[in-house]
């Protein structure tokens, strides 16, 4: 008896518990987790009657990304085929990056181009900054190392035609992260969320319990690698992903011109393209940040050029002026996502 | 920069017509002197040097004799000083027949030197420079510029009547470092910028040995009221000038606080001060000067609402301010990515041309100099500027002194 009362007490204080939090509160509540992932920021943010997901769970999905995306980690699945002489077997993870991203190599002409890590490397922009410029034989000493059209998909294998091949994701990792938490959130019954990583964003619903739609604030592009980020447009996407490349906070000033962190697949050298910022709205986030660097890369006609094959795609492109001043425009189907100034 | 030229064919081309051009000009150049030296028949001074003079050969003015024996553009032809070890130590370091003088008055005399460089004790400043004028020299006199306001208000019409080349020697005004932080809040990297806090501290007694208690005054003068303000116009004093440079402006009045604390040795200037200058629109500047902690020793910090600029001896780093930005309009922003290594730690300001190579800052204030006696220019650190920064220091002093507010009077700057 003494043993029994004795485990009882206990075990009833952990059912109450429980059943308090598990018992739905009668309005739905705002539910955020923040916290630091992929060399940046996350923000996780849903309304609902209940706190479904805690950031343990969180924090181990994105550990399980990156062991297979990050290239900033040794032994993760991407560095071992960058190792590699032939290729390696992918995850579920690499598989759908990889995927996504020959396709969005063969709808772009190879403007966006996944084997660009040793250009990428070259240019100081990789893992560690580099000490010097490369030069032009530098550059086509590496060029037999770069393109899409040396890497085979076979089953679940990735191949690589030559050893040197190796692979950065770190341009479409992001909107791929947002959507995998965007799918766990929906497999704990929530249907109303906005997830954040690095400035990839993807929203369901509305905001509970008010209903009002979920506003996104589009950066002013910043002059310095630091600043805290100006609004220059809101919009509300609804159900979809909204993504932002950016040439203006990671640059290495060289002779008094900043060279974009973007990459040139075909020449091997920084982007200089008018654009500064794309921001483009697609169903998923996978698609919209795989696609944003193209654009910037593309420049304003070859932007739109892209966009008018790819018609469930918005854009909205900040761009410098030959004269210098900073400009914007948008693809026609972009309007309808901007907040009046009135209702912000 | 050529890097890039080669992906553009047409910038290829330019570079290599600049090429072209800057090889026929340095061929020509070549050419020149080795056809014409000969033809004009006589040696010409090599490559007109700038003789020289050093009046003041202590710490500082050695010093400068080390950096000016590596330019080309001087020749090292006298030193004076009153003290012999000194006298032997600038003499060693300037050209093989250089004269010494212990009268710097006999100095002026010498119609072959061009221009003299003081860097003696501050309450020499004033009549040797006004001497140096009338001998109709071009003058580089140390930091600070006087040792009282009047002499810097005189000063100003002396150097203006006299046409000649005079620079103070605040060498951080031509220092890239400087003009990196100087564009940084030109381009609003720190947003809206209220306060500097400048330290100036050393943990030490600022005396230099003496061997015959008669030389003490001499050789610590700066322990000593009569002969110069103490830390604010021999340490603070760059700080004080740095902020005047980097607001264009120069104060509108001072609060201070001064005492000789730990020092307890016999000298009369402060080993602890504080001040607090005010500026035109609020801004706010704190110049400090503690002679028994080093932590930091020479350090401005810029405070701006967006980010923080700690300027240190060679180096600067910006702090940026953790802001919630427009959360609360949105519920999210979609930007490029932010590296989190970049949140609030300091990331360093570079500065200066790629290849370009360091140099001591006072070389670049040199190097201006003979500039500016070749063309005829007025110097960056100049006497309004010494003006300035004199004025400043000796409000700040008084403001100390009096516990009093000590104002900008009008006739000071008219």
């Amino acid at each position: 008896m003494q043993s029994r009362r004795q485990s009882i007490g206990p075990m009833m204080v952990v059912m109450c518990f429980v059943l308090s939090a598990l018992r739905p509160s009668a309005v739905p509540r705002t539910y955020r987790i923040t916290g630091q992932a992929q060399g940046t920021t996350y923000a996780i943010t849903w309304y609902a009657n209940l706190k479904s997901v805690t950031q343990a769970q969180i924090d181990s999905i994105f550990k399980s990304l990156d062991a297979s995306l990050s290239i900033y980690q040794p032994g993760s699945l991407i560095s071992r085929f960058n190792e590699s002489e032939t290729g390696i077997e992918m995850d579920r993870h690499l598989a759908q990056v990889v995927e996504k991203s020959m396709q969005i190599y063969r709808e772009t002409g190879g403007l966006s181009d996944i084997t660009v890590l040793p250009l990428v490397r070259a240019w100081g922009f990789g893992v560690k900054a580099a000490d010097a410029m490369p030069d032009s034989a530098a550059i086509r000493l590496l060029m037999p190392c770069v393109g899409a059209d040396k890497l085979k998909i076979e089953g679940s294998r990735l191949v690589k035609a030559v050893p040197c091949v190796q692979i950065d994701v770190n341009g479409i990792a992001q909107g791929y992260s947002v959507d995998v938490m965007a799918r766990f959130l929906e497999a704990h019954a929530i249907g109303n969320y906005m997830v954040e990583v690095g400035g990839e964003i993807r929203t369901k619903g509305r905001k509970l319990p008010g209903k009002e739609a979920m506003k996104i604030g589009i950066e002013t592009p910043s002059t310095t690698e630091f600043d805290a980020p100006g609004i220059r447009e809101v919009i509300t996407i609804g159900d979809g992903a909204v993504t932002t490349s950016g040439s203006y906070r990671k640059f290495r000033e060289s002779g008094g011109l900043r060279l974009s962190h973007i990459i040139d697949p075909k020449t091997g050298f920084p982007v200089q393209r008018e654009i500064i910022s794309a921001t483009v709205v697609a169903p998923e986030a996978i698609t919209a940040d795989g696609f944003d660097n193209a654009l910037l890369a593309a420049g304003i006609d070859g932007a739109f050029e892209i966009l008018r094959t790819h018609p469930r795609m918005e854009a909205y492109l900040i761009y410098r002026k030959p004269d210098g001043t900073v400009a914007d425009t948008a693809s026609a189907g972009f309007g309808r996502y901007i907040v009046p100034n009135a209702d912000r | 920069m050529t890097t890039l030229d080669h992906s553009k064919p047409m910038t290829q081309s330019r570079t290599r017509r600049d090429f072209i051009a800057t090889g026929l000009a340095a061929m020509a150049g070549a050419g020149l002197s080795a056809a014409f030296s000969p033809a004009f028949g006589q040696a010409v001074r090599p490559a007109d040097r700038i003789r020289l003079g050093i009046i003041g050969t202590g710490s500082r003015g050695a010093g400068l004799a080390t950096l000016i024996r590596e330019m080309p553009d001087y020749e090292l032809v006298a030193c004076c000083d009153i003290i012999p070890e000194n006298l032997q130590k600038g003499l060693s370091l300037a050209a093989q027949n250089a004269k010494g003088y212990t009268d710097y008055r006999k100095l002026l005399d010498d119609k072959s030197i061009d221009a003299v460089v003081i860097a003696t004790p501050l309450y020499l400043h004033y009549p040797m420079a006004v001497a140096a004028l009338q001998a109709r020299k071009h003058i580089y006199l140390e930091k600070s510029m006087t040792y009282d306001i009047p002499q810097a208000i005189d000063l100003v019409k002396k150097v203006k009547a006299s046409g000649l080349v005079f620079q103070i020697g605040y060498q951080y005004r031509y220092y890239g470092l400087y003009h990196r932080v100087k564009e940084i809040m030109k381009e609003n990297w720190l947003g809206k910028i209220t306060h500097f806090e400048c330290q100036y501290n050393r943990n030490s007694n600022w005396r230099f040995p003496v061997k015959d208690p008669k030389m003490e005054r001499a050789i610590n003068w700066r322990m000593y009221r009569e002969y110069c303000g103490g830390p604010l116009s021999e340490l603070c004093a760059h700080e004080i000038d740095v902020v005047n440079y980097l607001t264009d402006s120069r104060p509108v009045k001072v609060v201070g606080l001064g005492g000789i604390n730990y020092w307890k040795d016999g000298r009369d200037t402060y080993d602890n001060i504080r001040t607090v200058y005010d500026y035109p629109n609020g801004v706010k500047a704190s110049v400090t000067s503690v002679l028994s902690n080093a932590y930091n020793g020479y350090s401005i910090r810029i405070l701006g609402d967006k980010a923080t600029v700690e300027i240190l001896r060679d180096k600067a780093l910006i702090y940026p301010e953790i802001t919630n930005n427009a959360k609360g309009v949105v519920d999210g922003v979609t930007g490029a990515t932010i590296a989190v290594t970049t949140q609030g730690k300091g990331v360093e300001v570079k500065f200066g041309k790629p290849g370009e190579a360091e140099l001591e800052p006072t070389v670049f204030a040199l190097k201006d100099f003979a500039e500016c006696i070749r063309n005829k220019k007025e110097p960056i650190s100049n006497v309004e500027t010494g003006r300035d920064g004199s004025i400043a220091i000796h409000m700040g002093n008084a403001a100390a002194d009096t516990e009093k507010v000590q104002y900008w009077k009008p006739e000071y700057s008219a």
